[in-house]
């Protein structure tokens, strides 16, 4: 009963009782009507077709998921924001609707702010998309028209092909890469070209500089990032996410707590979270695309719907990075019954986002050179000190384990 | 990469009013900066030569609209000096009162506006809601938030109101408490030192030389503030200290700076509170003020951002004959290249966000 | 040093007349146009801080007044905390409005004298970079001085 068999079975009802039936017809009509609808019907009845169709109906279906998860993810850091500032947020929710409504018909109110204004506020979220939609793309005019307008196209299609790659449980998994977090993090490692390409596009100095320090941010914080996650690789065995996650229930701690690899990875688990925030860019690393210095970076001269893809795929990579920490660090989705498995990886994943939304309002910026500082001379050599721990312990340690007793960590 | 010219700014969310900066860069060092004023300019000396001297109140609040009250009581400071008029003593209690809590308004705005500089936007909030709290008591005897036209020539122009002392303690007390909150998330805060220390520094001598006065110049580690030593209104009654730091011998960086006007706003409160025990009852206003007045005078009092001067020429009319003032802000931006160089590109908004910066006044 | 010591130091100066105090801590004098600048450069290791510079329209001359502070304490007034400070009275010809910068001597300087020339007109020979300041660059005429008219421009926006 995983998403695949029931994609698969989506697939078989929708192919034989709407699809086949309809390439049939068109088969029957004239040429050049006809060609090649017959050989698509006759290949969706293969085993081959009908795999496609539900692979197809599979990653849409976990698109549509990591796409809802999105608007959670910003109206969450909305709301935590504005309740760490002392005030409520967003308050536009269905409640305002009927309000318009009694407005414009020239009614008197029916509620009063002070006795019962508790609005979520999720109806802010698409009222911001309808007003990003709905702007002017102005393109500059010496601007390489091309270019500016791959830039966004190469951020965003990388980061929304992160959210089909990683699986939710065991069950649920769009893709079946073997080699599945390599794929991840070489999808994340894309963002540098568009955030360059964006940048040097714009013809602007502000623009420029700002696409050059953020590449050399992200592309400095790589390095320590695949450092710190080859330990669990090494512990593991593999790349697979599954097999990573059922590594990490065996062996237990204190009172039969299975032992997940935040443990006996500590150094490589809080390397591998602030390299994390520093490729997903935020606040503490946000530096490339600050307000106060130079606008917004390399992002000033898109409007519209160019500069919603920038800030959507920015929260895309966030819930796609808290979602890899997840996975390698905190036990994926193991969890006691009778929660279902998918459930507790979500709730994991957005613990994890919660906490970087608490230091991205408690924290100033540092500065591009500090933190490339940080991440060149720093965090590389903590990263290698926990591959070298990890290769002791897995490799040498066996060896030595009736003379020497160290505690049964792995 | 060559050098080039980088404009930022007279439409910038960092400069705190409307100027230009202009600063060169090598890479991402600066090499030269070129400041540009004038936005602002708005004839204020000439327009006190056309109106009689007791409506120059209300252009002088506008000069820096975030320390209004200073500004006014420099000018009328300067009047009273060039008329010969006595002002009496519990106005002038009343009146370092409401200079004291101007203070901390200015404080708290320079704070407020300091903090997303740096990137900490609660920063900015937090201060601004404590403003919040001394602009509502400001507006009790005055009638208005930011502008207030409430010293007069001759004294202020109604008494306080019954049960502002009480309301005075009690939002004391809650800033005292707040302040010392903030202290964890400010002043302990390692990304907040990593980009204040050692980012701006420059000593006291150079200090001195380029003009530069007031808590700039006390962060250098250097004792001097017109109130002690040049005293004026009240002050001399008042148990208050001045308050100095320094970042190292005889020099000041950015974080120093912040720490003085910290230091400040709690000697504030200090003051606020020894003038309500000693304030003694009494008129609030002059009872001869002379509408005429003949001859020359300055003062100069401690504004919130440094030394600001007021030079008032009569020549016998009702209306001032020369009005000139001075700014602390105008030859602290001018030096703002000795400062400036050698940093990175990203030290700008910490450095220029230290120094206070108010465009109202330097424009005049 | 005390501060009528150093008044009558100063009346034996060149050029300087009319010395006065006014309240306690502040030294009025007049001084020559033309030897202003030896006069400048004596008193600057005593007063380091310049704090204005005003340029006044008597009409028909110009007058120039200078003010410096003294932070270090290097001349005190007795028993008190008082801080010193020096006000210069220069007055200049209305043909010929110029007199020696003292940019050079204090930096903080610079600016004040850009600003008299800006508003009144007053060429500061020796000036690094005298310029208008506060008034947009091609403004023709100085806004403070007593004649000046208000003439309606056709601006180009």
């Amino acid at each position: 009963m995983s998403l695949f068999s029931v994609c698969r079975s989506m697939a078989e009802w929708t192919a034989t009782n709407l699809l086949i039936p309809v390439f049939n017809f068109q088969a029957g009509l004239f040429p050049p009507f006809s060609n090649p609808a017959g050989s698509i019907a006759d290949w969706l009845e293969t085993d081959g077709g009908l795999n496609t169709l539900a692979w197809t109906y599979a990653v849409n279906i976990a698109f549509m998921i990591g796409m809802t998860n999105l608007i959670l993810v910003i109206h969450l850091e909305r709301k935590i924001a504005a309740r760490i500032q002392d005030r409520r947020g967003p308050m536009l929710s269905l409640r305002s609707f009927r309000e318009l409504g009694e407005d414009l018909a020239g009614e008197a109110p029916t509620w009063k702010f002070k006795d019962n204004y508790s609005g979520i506020g999720i109806v802010q979220n698409m009222v911001d998309g309808i007003k990003a939609i709905t702007k002017e793309l102005i393109v500059p005019a010496k601007a390489d028209r091309f270019l500016f307008t791959m830039g966004p196209v190469i951020f965003i299609s990388s980061s929304v092909f992160l959210l089909v790659l990683f699986p939710l449980s065991d069950r649920f998994a769009a893709s079946s890469a073997p080699a599945g977090l390599m794929v991840i993090m070489a999808a994340f490692s894309i963002a540098p070209i568009g955030v360059l390409t964006s940048g040097w596009a714009s013809n602007n100095k502000y623009s420029m500089i700002g696409g050059m320090r953020s590449a050399a941010q992200l592309m400095s914080y790589e390095i320590p990032l695949l450092l710190s996650m080859a330990g669990v690789f090494l512990l593991a065995g593999s790349f697979d996410p599954v097999t990573i996650v059922e590594q990490q229930q065996e062996g237990t701690w204190f009172f039969g707590l299975p032992m997940w690899n935040f443990i006996p990875q500590f150094i490589g688990f809080v390397v591998f979270m602030i390299c994390i925030l520093a490729e997903v860019e935020r606040v503490p690393f946000d530096l490339p695309e600050a307000e106060a210095e130079l606008v917004e970076g390399w992002t000033t001269e898109y409007s519209g719907i160019r500069f919603m893809f920038f800030l959507m795929a920015e929260y895309i990579r966030g819930f796609a990075g808290a979602a890899v920490a997840t996975i390698l660090f905190l036990g994926g989705w193991a969890g006691p019954w009778p929660v279902p498995p998918e459930i507790w990886f979500l709730i994991k994943v957005y613990l994890i986002i919660i906490f970087w939304i608490f230091i991205r309002w408690s924290v100033p910026r540092i500065r591009t050179d500090q933190i490339l500082e940080l991440g060149w001379k720093k965090l590389l050599p903590l990263s290698l000190i926990n591959i070298l721990i990890v290769i002791f312990m897995v490799e040498i340690y066996p060896y030595f384990s009736d003379i020497v007793n160290l505690p049964e960590v792995f | 990469m060559a050098e080039m010219w980088i404009s930022m700014g007279p439409q910038h969310p960092m400069t705190h009013g409307l100027w230009t900066l202009k600063v060169k860069v090598d890479g991402e060092t600066i090499v030269d900066a070129d400041p540009e004023l004038g936005y602002l300019h708005r004839s204020v000396e000439k327009m006190g030569e056309r109106r009689k001297y007791f409506m120059n109140t209300t252009l002088t609040d506008r000069l820096c609209y975030a320390s209004a009250t200073t500004w006014t009581h420099c000018y009328t400071h300067s009047v009273e000096e060039l008329m010969n008029v006595e002002v009496p003593v519990r106005a002038q209690y009343i009146r370092t009162i409401m200079l004291e809590l101007q203070r901390l308004a200015s404080h708290l705005m320079w704070a407020g506006a300091y903090m997303p500089d740096l990137g900490h936007i609660t920063g900015a909030l937090y201060f601004w809601r404590d403003r919040e709290l001394f602009l509502n008591l400001l507006e009790l005897p005055s009638g208005s938030r930011l502008l207030y036209n409430y010293v007069r020539i001759g004294g202020v122009k109604r008494d306080l109101p019954v049960g502002f002392e009480g309301k005075t303690e009690r939002i004391l007390k809650l800033f005292e408490q707040r302040l010392d909150e903030y202290a964890d998330l400010f002043e302990n805060s390692k990304i907040f030192r990593m980009r204040t220390d050692d980012v701006g520094k420059f000593t006291a001598d150079q200090a001195k030389n380029l003009g530069i006065t007031g808590p700039n110049l006390r962060g250098c580690g250097t004792k001097f503030d017109l109130r002690k030593h040049d005293t004026y209104e009240i002050y001399e009654e008042i148990d208050w200290d001045i308050s100095t730091r320094e970042a190292g011998p005889g020099y000041s960086d950015c974080f120093s700076r912040y720490m003085v006007r910290i230091d400040e706003m709690k000697e504030s409160v200090r003051i606020i509170r020894d003038c309500f025990k000693k304030m003694p009852a009494g008129p609030t206003m002059a009872s001869d003020v002379p509408v005429r007045a003949q001859g020359e005078a300055f003062r100069r009092t401690e504004d919130s951002r440094g030394e600001a001067m007021m030079y008032v020429v009569g020549d016998g009319s009702d209306r001032p004959y020369r009005w000139k003032i001075k700014s602390p802000m105008f030859t602290t931006i001018s030096a703002c290249p000795h400062y400036l160089k050698g940093y990175k590109l990203a030290d700008v908004p910490a450095i220029m966000g230290s120094i206070d910066i108010c465009i109202g006044e330097t424009d005049k | 040093m005390n501060i009528d010591e150093f008044m009558q130091e100063l009346s034996a100066s060149k050029g300087v007349s009319n010395i006065s105090k006014i309240r306690e801590n502040v030294v009025k004098l007049d001084l020559s146009r033309e030897d202003s600048q030896d006069f400048f450069i004596g008193i600057k290791s005593d007063f380091e801080h310049c704090s204005l510079i005003s340029a006044i329209d008597n009409q028909p001359d110009f007058e120039l007044v200078y003010h410096f502070s003294c932070i270090d304490n290097s001349i005190v007034v007795e028993d008190s905390d008082f801080a010193v400070m020096l006000e210069v009275h220069v007055y200049l010809k209305r043909e010929s409005p110029s007199i020696d910068s003292i940019s050079n001597i204090w930096f903080g300087a610079n600016w004040h004298e850009r600003e008299a020339f800006d508003l009144m007109g007053i060429y500061f020979i020796g000036h690094p970079d005298l310029r208008r300041v506060l008034l947009p660059e091609g403004f023709a005429g100085h806004p403070l001085r007593k004649d000046y008219v208000y003439e309606i421009h056709e601006e180009e926006w």
